[in-house]
């Protein structure tokens, strides 16, 4: 969040618009770090529950748990356990290609239809909802189920190419294209990426765009050397959003393969078979390990992230 | 289970105690019974199933009701999936349910972790005129863990309407091979123009090569609760559907995109597949969702291999929480759901055929015609000499699921049926022998 309040000069300039008093300015910054509390509150709240589980997963992570029985400690075994066992690879593997190849396409179509939106369409509220919709809708249950009648044998996309004289392969449970089908859902699901773009887009002051054009430079020119570069910002934090939520991904792929991970293991998400390992095989002290994994894997990612940043994210202040 | 009792009885019990008995004196209905029950007893029963079943069991459970004053029993069902995810968290959780139904599969995971009460412990429940071959599917170590609900097995559903249409007749289900049913399917296909293809069986639920593998003289799960299934006969129930898939009679890869479900979602109803393996206890619901006739015949090969086949399986199994605040109250549910004419009224054969013969007995003339021919044909099975049956092992839920991926691997031609195989054996001996 703390990217998006640099981005934001309208609310630098409140404040500094104020009176230079010492003791107001004191006041004011009192009143905002209140509301900011505020707001923070719901969060504190959840970690009062997550606290405790958060912990806990950590010490399992190092144990035999099964559920049932008192936990043994077993130093690194789980950790070692984990490289010899074929199905973690695989978990990683399709959640690696999922992240890699829907982020960047969802995050483009994204800010194009950001673009669009933004140049002032009538009716633009409406748009924007559309639009946003699938987001809210996009991890649930339904619209998975959903997604498979289209997807499926006799769905809309075979019916369509059907019309062409194509015969479209079986999305759903042909283990080559399972997972397509998955990452155009995550895709899909572009809503608020887009709508944080356009946020950010409406912050790009006129006049750059005015000066520029009075320079004679293109559209194109406009877009590569002001647009992008002022919403780098918003880019960054998006990216890093996405990354985070895509590594989580869990109901798309349960729902999809019926909790299997299937077929053939094609959508078995990493998630998906921490899942599994902790509540159909009752390894639990495995999958508290793999929790830790993920998480030290999110966090590296993360820190790539953060140090590239320097090279690309410009922030104008 | 009596010390379980003892430090049980904790400040939680009594508590409740205390606020039962001050719930019963507010409103003024404690009656005249005797205090040292402890006035009433709730239980909390689940299961999994439809609202068919549902319906039938809450009929049952009311009947229990007015037979015990002083225990109410509160239920609750799922779809299979979901429920034994919750089962799993309530358990992990130390709030249990004190009788529970429980897959096959699962049996063993819960009871060798000590989860699970020894049934033979609890007085209340009359196991006198249980058959000891249904006991067995329950037990280890000499420890009764779970109850078969009812028996079941699986048999062949044809759609005869189809086939008459198509002019191929059925072949005499006594007598017929694997072979025969191969041509059968593929008559089917050729003869509808492939509009229904002639077989739509499940490659990748496990009780298929259990079958097959009795019928080869071996036994999928063994009596010591290891896996004894070849890796020939593994690639053999591969084989079979690749060679029946490339003459035809099986549906071409990906076809089949919803595997179980109920029957009015299946293949068989939707009208493109002439013929399925079903748990036989469902015919009844097969022959009501299919447009047209449909009949239930033997599985193929049971007189052309070594052996029969077939077994008097669990349909599920009825457990009580090693952990249930109320093993008594729990036994005498269990006790009924078993013994008691009166309950298998309600619920006829949903189970599976129950397990009391006289019970059994006591509900034939209840029935429908279709269930009526389960129960029957169940019956013809048992009177020829069947090799014994035994419970699944632990990790027999991972050996499931590595079937089902491995059929698909093979189902889109990823790996040979005899590598599958190969990998099937290593997967599954390393899961049981964990």
């Amino acid at each position: 969040m703390s990217v998006l309040t640099k981005q934001a000069p309208g609310a630098a300039a409140s404040l500094a618009a104020g009176p230079p008093g010492r003791r107001k300015r004191g006041t004011a910054r009192r009143r905002n770090q209140r509301s900011g509390y505020l707001f923070l509150l719901p969060w504190f709240l959840g970690m009062l529950f997550t606290i405790i589980p958060f912990f806990a997963s950590l010490y399992l992570a190092f144990t035999d748990y099964n559920l049932f029985t008192e936990p043994n400690f077993v130093g690194l075994a789980n950790f070692q356990a984990m490289t010899e066992d074929p199905r973690l690879w695989q978990s990683l593997k399709v959640t690696f290609i999922y992240t890699f190849v829907s982020v960047p396409i969802s995050l483009a179509v994204a800010l194009l239809i950001a673009l669009v939106l933004n140049r002032g369409l009538q009716g633009l509220a409406i748009y924007r909802s559309v639009y946003y919709l699938p987001s809210l809708l996009g991890g649930s249950v339904a619209i998975v189920m959903l997604w498979r009648y289209i997807f499926g044998n006799e769905g809309i996309v075979n019916s369509f190419l059907g019309l062409f004289g194509i015969a479209g392969p079986a999305w759903v449970t042909d283990p080559d294209f399972s997972l397509s089908t998955l990452i155009v859902l995550n895709v899909w699901t572009f809503g608020s990426p887009m709508v944080i773009f356009l946020a950010g887009l409406r912050q790009v002051p006129t006049m750059y765009y005015e000066a520029a054009s009075i320079d004679g430079a293109s559209r194109w020119r406009q877009f590569r050397n002001i647009t992008i570069p002022l919403i780098s910002p918003i880019i960054f934090f998006n990216l890093i959003m996405q990354l985070i939520g895509s590594f989580q991904t869990f109901t798309q792929g349960y729902v999809m393969s019926g909790g299997t991970g299937g077929p053939a293991d094609s959508t078995l998400f990493y998630n998906l078979y921490l899942y599994q390992k902790g509540f159909t095989e009752f390894e639990m002290g495995y999958a508290s390990a793999m929790a830790w994994l993920l998480l030290m894997i999110i966090a590296i990612f993360t820190a790539i992230n953060f140090i590239a940043s320097k090279f690309w994210v410009f922030y104008d202040n | 289970m009596k010390k379980t009792a003892t430090t049980g009885f904790s400040r939680r019990i009594f508590l409740g105690a205390a606020v039962t008995a001050a719930g019963l004196g507010l409103s003024g209905c404690a009656g005249g019974g005797s205090p040292a029950a402890g006035g009433n007893v709730e239980l909390n029963f689940v299961y999994w199933g439809d609202s068919n079943r549902a319906k039938m069991t809450d009929a049952a459970i009311k009947v229990f009701e007015e037979k015990n004053p002083g225990i109410t029993v509160k239920s609750e069902y799922q779809d299979s999936g979901p429920y034994a995810d919750k089962l799993a968290t309530r358990f992990a959780g130390g709030n249990p349910p004190d009788v529970l139904a429980m897959a096959n599969r699962s049996l063993l995971e819960y009871a060798q972790r000590g989860t699970l009460a020894d049934l033979k412990g609890l007085p209340e429940l009359n196991l006198e005129k249980i058959p000891a071959t249904v006991q067995s599917r329950g037990e280890v170590d000499g420890k009764l863990y779970g109850l078969a609900t009812g028996v079941t097995t699986i048999g062949m559903v044809v759609n005869k309407t189809i086939t008459d249409q198509a002019g191929v007749t059925i072949p005499d289900d006594k007598t017929w091979s694997w072979e025969d049913y191969a041509k059968f399917a593929t008559e089917v296909t050729q003869k509808t123009g492939g509009k229904v293809y002639g077989a739509g069986y499940d490659v990748s639920t496990e009780t298929g090569p259990i079958l097959l593998a009795r019928q080869r003289g071996e036994d999928f799960y063994t009596e010591d609760n290891k896996l004894g299934v070849s890796e020939d006969t593994i690639r053999e129930w591969f084989q079979y559907s690749v060679d029946l898939r490339n003459a035809g009679g099986y549906p071409p890869a990906g076809f089949f995109e919803q595997i179980g479900g109920s029957p009015a979602q299946s293949y068989l109803a939707k009208g493109t597949v002439a013929s399925q393996i079903i748990p036989i206890n469902n015919f009844r619901g097969y022959n009501e969702a299919v447009q047209g006739d449909v009949v239930l015949l033997r599985m193929p090969g049971e007189t052309t291999d070594k052996r029969r086949g077939y077994s008097a399986d669990p349909t599920m199994l009825w457990s009580i929480a090693a952990k249930s605040k109320h093993p008594k109250e729990a036994a005498k549910l269990l006790d009924f759901l078993t013994n008691d004419a009166d309950g298998a009224a309600e619920t006829l054969t949903q189970r599976g055929v129950p397990i009391n013969p006289d019970v059994a007995e006591s509900i034939t003339s209840k029935l429908s015609a279709d269930d009526t021919t389960f129960v029957n044909m169940m019956a013809a099975i048992q009177e020829d000499d069947l090799p014994p049956a035994y419970v699944y092992p632990k990790g027999a839920s991972v050996v499931a699921d590595t079937l089902k991926q491995l059929a698909t691997e093979v189902e889109f031609g990823r790996i040979t049926p005899a590598d599958a195989a190969k990998t099937f054996l290593e997967k599954s001996n390393a899961a049981i022998n964990k």
